[in-house]
């Protein structure tokens, strides 16, 4: 599904995708900066596909998916996948494809505002997370937005010439869960 | 079988199998074997081998349980990571396993699978919630364990051992 709009604080909001917001990820996924904690790094990034995964997400049963807009303006993507609708869990994920803007708490504000609705319209039990140790800016987002550390999987991956851990979270949101 | 996973969103019917199984041969990330014994199935193994990665996942391996406590499981599991480490150089395999699944536990720990994180109340069934354990076993485990015994072919000649 299509997640509702979640207006944040700072500029930040989520918003349901449109097939607009699939363009710009096009050249975003192009640019090392972006994609270097990233494999393959190549793909069929072209319009068409982004039209195929667009009308994916539409059809999911099993997932929540929102583009994320900074001072208006799409910046990124997340979601909450592979849901569980019996066991009340899924796996987050966050995208931040305007590397100028990293470093802003834009992608913390993304986790705060998802976790949020995990509790208060999904009634997840349970939301975990996989992501680069290196990638020190998610990392802190997931760290930030109560995420804690269950496990890490050495040399998960060979990226930019060195091999990457992978840092497994999770999250309980109704601990986490602060009305508003 | 069903305290293993989560509950599947369709029903188990000969047409969504028949379905899956279609899926599952177009899949170009992921394995599907029938394990079979004198001559006739006894379950099924899945495993993910991530193409642009050293590691892959054994995603499913279920016996029927009329057949449990035979060494199924255990000779499949050897036979999958012959395959894995002997034929397509994978560097570890993971695996994710309910933390009171008894039986998976002890396979993995022969095995060699050592654990490397546990998430916490990640799995419902029965009324209740278990942990999920990630257990990883590394190439270089594998081959001392293993490594004389399981080959999945004698080195070739000529000095050519792989």
């Amino acid at each position: 599904v299509l997640g509702p709009r979640l207006a944040g604080r700072n500029g930040v909001e989520l918003r349901p995708p449109t097939l607009g917001d699939q363009k710009p990820h096009l050249v975003w996924l192009a640019q090392p900066e972006v994609t270097r904690l990233w494999a393959p790094r190549h793909g069929e990034w072209t319009e068409e596909k982004a039209e195929e995964r667009f009308k994916r997400q539409c059809e999911s049963r099993d997932s929540a998916n929102w583009s994320i807009a900074f001072e208006g303006e799409t910046v990124g993507s997340t979601g909450i996948f592979d849901i569980d609708w019996v066991g009340r869990g899924g796996e987050s994920g966050l995208f931040i494809g305007r590397h100028d803007l990293y470093g802003r708490g834009i992608a913390s504000e993304a986790v705060r505002l998802r976790t949020r609705l995990a509790w208060s319209h999904l009634r997840l039990h349970r939301v975990h997370s996989w992501i680069a140790l290196q990638d020190r800016g998610s990392r802190r987002a997931n760290e930030k937005g109560g995420y804690a550390q269950i496990g890490l999987y050495r040399g998960y991956a060979y990226r930019s010439g060195a091999w990457l851990d992978d840092r497994t979270g999770e999250i309980f949101p109704e601990r986490a869960f602060t009305p508003e | 079988v069903r305290r293993g996973g989560q509950v599947r969103a369709e029903p188990a019917m000969p047409a969504t199998w028949k379905e899956r199984l279609r899926e599952a041969a177009k899949e170009q990330s992921a394995v599907l074997w029938t394990i079979e014994t004198q001559g006739g199935p006894v379950g099924i193994a899945r495993v993910s081998r991530h193409s642009d990665v050293g590691h892959c996942d054994v995603q499913d391996l279920a016996i029927d349980p009329a057949r449990w406590g035979r060494g199924y499981g255990g000779d499949a599991t050897l036979a999958i990571h012959r395959y894995l480490f002997d034929h397509l150089d994978k560097r570890v395999s993971a695996v994710e396993l309910p933390a009171d699944s008894e039986r998976a536990k002890r396979i993995a720990e022969r095995l060699g699978s050592v654990e490397f994180g546990r998430g916490h109340d990640a799995c419902y069934r029965d009324g209740a919630y278990a942990d999920r354990l990630y257990l990883r076993l590394d190439r270089s485990a594998w081959e001392e364990r293993w490594g004389a015994s399981e080959r999945e072919h004698p080195p070739l000649p000529g000095g050519i051992e792989r």
